[in-house]
């Protein structure tokens, strides 16, 4: 498969025919669904904690440019220093030079989305800084060389065996074995070495605060506690649509987050950090650093539906939830955020041009909207993506890079005949008696409809016409 | 202009369409409608389901029931602060236990004894949460961050008064958003991943063995 | 440009207020929908017959076309719109709009108000129904089995279920038929792939996911399924039909009517 979301229906195609992959996807996907089910269904204010997550992440969009200098301020006042990159190239350089200002060549991560959007790892390889991966999934990935598959479980598309099979390949002395205690262990000894040796961690952030200038870390592992208190140097990289107002919108957003994600009422560890290590203090970094990241959603912000967006607190029900996601599974999409959540964002931070077959693969089924824990409207958000991709945007400023990029002259002439046909009554009845005259010299074979079903006949009358006659009918027997 | 400015310009810029600002008021959390009986079990039942291992005993007893904790799962030397209530007690089971004060900073040398020779460790809590079923530890000067993450056990005391209902009660109840200290850590349970086909194993890098010991 | 302001204010499917239902009406509008008109006339009869039998008065509209949701789904709004306006001009008097499908149904109550944001539809959407809504929540008919007994599935598009409730009202219907067992079928509330324009643009997804709505389906041997969705039904039953499957599915409006002793029309 290529990363690319230019290469979707060749990756589609491909991982529809990949048996293994589709039973790795539906097992790993109906079992996140069904503990979120359980959790959910065990408690009676979920919607309201639906409602309540939703206004506060609008509440602190609505503020997002004061809040996010309030938490540089506050931050910065810590001891923890703040950097700004508009674009993924300028984050990877910040990190890089902070890496070479204090001499750090062995990196563990935790797992951090935002570093995938930035192709981190590729660009300090090339400076000659290592990187390992420490969550469990991106580990698996790496080995492989692959990308994570989904936002949260990274190896979903991986069963035991093929786990086992790449532990095989890479863990020197381990042997195959598919008991996953063994394995899990194998691979705890090979990260609890780097953590001991490592110069500096790299993590995400699920939450920054403003109020306080925290930055919080969600893991049930370990991994990101361990990249984020053993080495010297931690740094912490996001997008600036992270940031909440106070410490009182955490609870309610992060068990939103945990119950949405695994069904979990509480993660294993939710990790709180403020400063640096103070003087008198035995252990944590020296130095914090946060990388604020824009990357496209100051564009996808501009726009009154379009900032709903931002609302994603990346837990990926969504995905879990999604026919599509579930049948092709997340590297078939080509982009860094997969599933639906993915759909909707990445037009902002790639361009429409470039993702044009994301916002149609959908049915709208609303199984996303259904699940979204800040109630983000998916399938309304893709519409309108939808509507701008064929809308270029002439002399204007576009919404989205990229817009009428998928604008077809055949189709637009197809839905201003379609318009001109169905705007009037007369017009309407005129094309539906033609179609039931011409019932039998309409095409047999309309792919790709025919490739797996039967085609419906046109009936001999229309309702239209059958109403008409059974009035005539009735006003005969008065 | 540099990124900062640039980035918080276009933000400025697109945040005048007041419908986006004019929101509903914001419905209240949840909170817990249970009594102290009923929350104490639903904070055990929360860990127990978690796979943390929950003793009730007296504030005496740590170090014997420590001990026994450590020889039931093959464990040797524990680690516990400075100037914390047990390290006199842990000197009458030196036979059995090899208990050593955190009184290092963690230095190179210091990280190797941490990750190779210390099988425990022991803390204090800031106080618990009953509908997180979680523990809260504020890590300090004696109580290390890493005292409670690198070795495979983690022990922690934590006094039935700690309990609290719900996390918005803590929060207002102590006003943290006033003086929150360098690391503050809620944990439910011993480390655990899920990545490899959903089978659920313990001791992914943060401790395997999770023994609350609620005095 | 003028479209990028029609469906800025989307409204929130999440968590849709409970419903209040009017009392029974002397006379209601029929919406047939294309679907029904061009391809299954039966389903629109055999609807009217069935709230004539209630003692309704059934007005059908000719002018009517469609609800504009293949262009509003293609990206093209402003066509939509211009037949969406059309539309609701159709139906002035304060009397409900019966709708023989979940979608468009869905498409007509709450995306029309994205669709024409100046024009005020408060009152109106809220007088359009879909049929199995209509028939339990404002007739409370009481359907009296005169068939003989079978096992049913229920299927329910995306869009009745999450915007008409319809899952709800249809099973509630089905299950007063004495003679029939209703089924579940696994996997009930996943898409069977049909999105309309989706099924033609992203053909082997949609494929792969008809294809294990039928397994499905099949694999709890029923005598036959039932659905408010001739959308849905048109994939499943093509599906079904190419595979040879022994299963087709009935419009709820022809199933009800033909349980009740109805003539096929």
């Amino acid at each position: 498969m290529t990363f690319a979301p230019e290469s979707f229906r060749d990756n589609v195609s491909q991982a529809l025919k990949d048996q293994q992959l589709r039973q790795n996807i539906k097992g790993a996907t109906d079992y996140f669904a069904a503990n979120r089910q359980r959790t959910v269904a065990a408690d009676e204010h979920f919607e309201q904690l639906r409602e309540q997550g939703r206004l506060i992440k609008q509440r602190c969009l609505a503020k997002l440019p004061e809040l996010l200098e309030q938490l540089e301020h506050k931050l910065t006042a810590n001891g923890i220093k703040v950097h700004w990159a508009q674009t993924t190239e300028q984050a990877n350089e910040t990190i890089a030079q902070l890496l070479a200002q204090h001499g750090a060549t062995r990196a563990v991560k935790g797992k951090s989305m935002v570093s995938e959007e930035t192709e981190l790892n590729d660009h300090l390889n090339a400076r000659g800084v290592e990187t390992l991966e420490t969550d469990m999934g991106e580990y698996i990935v790496q080995l492989e060389h692959e990308r994570p598959s989904h936002i949260l479980a990274p190896a979903i598309h991986k069963n035991k065996v093929e786990v086992a099979q790449i532990f095989d390949k890479h863990i020197e002395g381990l042997g195959y074995t598919e008991d996953v205690d063994a394995l899990i262990l194998a691979a705890r000894h090979v990260m609890r070495d780097k953590f001991k040796q490592a110069d500096v961690g790299i993590t995400g952030v699920n939450f920054a605060v403003a109020q306080t200038g925290t930055l919080c870390l969600v893991e049930n592992e370990g991994n990101g506690r361990m990249c984020s208190t053993v080495p010297d140097l931690h740094i912490a990289i996001t997008g600036i649509e992270k940031v909440v107002e106070s410490l009182s919108d955490i609870p309610p957003l992060l068990s939103l987050l945990t119950r949405s994600a695994t069904g979990q009422v509480l993660s294993t560890y939710f990790n709180m950090i403020s400063h640096p290590r103070k003087s008198g203090e035995k252990d944590g970094p020296k130095a914090v650093h946060l990388v604020l990241l824009d990357n496209g959603r100051s564009d996808a912000f501009g726009d009154e539906a379009f900032r709903q967006t931002l609302q994603c607190i990346r837990c990926s029900a969504c995905m879990n939830h999604c026919p599509v996601y579930r049948r092709v599974g997340g590297h078939a999409y080509g982009t860094v955020y997969p599933g639906p959540i993915g759909q909707i964002l990445t037009p902002h931070m790639q361009g429409l041009d470039k993702t044009q077959d994301l916002p149609t693969a959908s049915t709208l089924c609303g199984s996303c909207a259904e699940v979204c824990p800040v109630k983000i409207p998916i399938p309304q958000l893709l519409l309108r993506l939808r509507m701008f991709a064929q809308m270029p945007d002439k002399d204007e400023k576009p919404v989205v890079a990229g817009q009428g990029a998928g604008r077809k002259s055949a189709e637009a002439f197809i839905w201003w005949l379609w318009r001109y046909f169905h705007q009037s009554g007369r017009r309407y009845r005129l094309l539906t008696y033609m179609l039931t005259k011409m019932r039998w010299a309409l095409p047999r074979v309309i792919k790709p409809w025919t490739d797996s079903r039967e085609l419906p006949t046109v009936a001999k009358m229309t309702l239209h016409q059958r109403v008409k006659q059974r009035q005539r009918q009735q006003g005969a027997k008065r | 202009m540099n990124a900062k400015q640039a980035i918080l310009a276009k933000l400025k810029a697109a945040q005048g369409n007041r419908a986006m600002t004019d929101l509903p008021d914001e419905p209240d959390y949840p909170l817990s409608q249970l009594d102290s009986a009923e929350q104490y079990r639903q904070w055990v039942e929360l860990l127990e389901r978690n796979q943390a291992v929950v003793i009730e005993t007296v504030a005496a007893d740590i170090a014997e029931v420590v001990t026994q904790q450590m020889k039931r799962l093959g464990l040797k030397s524990l680690l516990y602060g400075e100037n914390t209530p047990f390290a006199a007690q842990f000197k009458a089971f030196a036979a059995e236990l090899e208990a050593t004060a955190f009184d290092f900073e963690l230095d190179t040398q210091a990280k190797a004894f941490l990750f190779e020779q210390v099988d425990a460790g022991i803390t204090t809590c800031h106080s618990a949460i009953a509908a997180l079923g979680a523990i809260v530890l504020w890590p300090d000067k004696n109580e290390p961050r890493t005292l409670s993450l690198v070795p495979s056990a983690h022990f922690v005391v934590v006094r039935r008064e700690q309990l609290y209902a719900d996390w918005p009660t803590l929060l207002k109840q102590q006003q943290w958003q006033e003086n929150l200290p360098t690391n503050v850590l809620l944990i439910s349970g011993p480390s655990k991943t899920g990545d490899i086909q959903q089978y659920m194993a313990f001791g992914a890098h943060g401790p395997k063995h999770l023994i609350v010991l609620v005095v | 440009m003028l479209a990028a302001f029609i469906c800025r204010k989307l409204n929130s499917m999440s968590s849709l207020p409970l419903r209040l239902y009017p009392a029974k009406p002397s006379k209601v509008y029929l919406y047939g929908t294309c679907l029904i008109d061009s391809l299954y006339p039966d389903s629109g009869i055999a609807a009217i017959e069935l709230l004539e039998s209630q003692g309704i008065e059934v007005i059908f509209e000719q002018a009517q076309s469609c609800c504009g949701q293949p262009p509003y789904n293609s990206g093209y709004a402003h066509q939509a719109a211009k037949v969406a306006e059309a539309q609701v001009a159709l139906f002035p008097l304060p009397i409900p709009i019966v709708v023989l499908s979940g979608s468009c149904a869905g498409m007509i109550r709450h995306h029309y108000p994205e669709l024409l944001i100046d024009h005020a539809l408060g009152a109106f959407c809220e007088r359009v129904f879909e049929l199995s809504e209509f028939l339990y929540h404002v007739l409370n008919i009481q359907l009296k089995d005169k068939g003989a007994p079978e096992r049913i599935a229920l299927h329910t598009s995306c869009a009745a279920r999450r915007e008409m409730h319809s899952h709800i009202s249809c099973q509630k219907l089905l299950q007063q038929l004495t003679n029939v067992t209703l089924v579940e079928h696994q996997d009930a509330n996943e898409c069977c792939g049909f999105g309309g324009t989706f099924a033609l643009k992203h053909g082997d997804i949609s494929a792969a996911m008809v294809q294990d709505k039928t397994h499905n389906l099949l694999s709890v041997k029923v005598d036959r399924y039932v659905s408010a969705d001739w959308g849905c039904m048109a994939n499943i039953n093509g599906a079904l039909a190419k595979q040879q499957a022994p299963l087709e599915g009935m419009h709820i409006a022809s199933y009800l009517w033909q349980r009740m002793g109805g003539e096929k029309s």
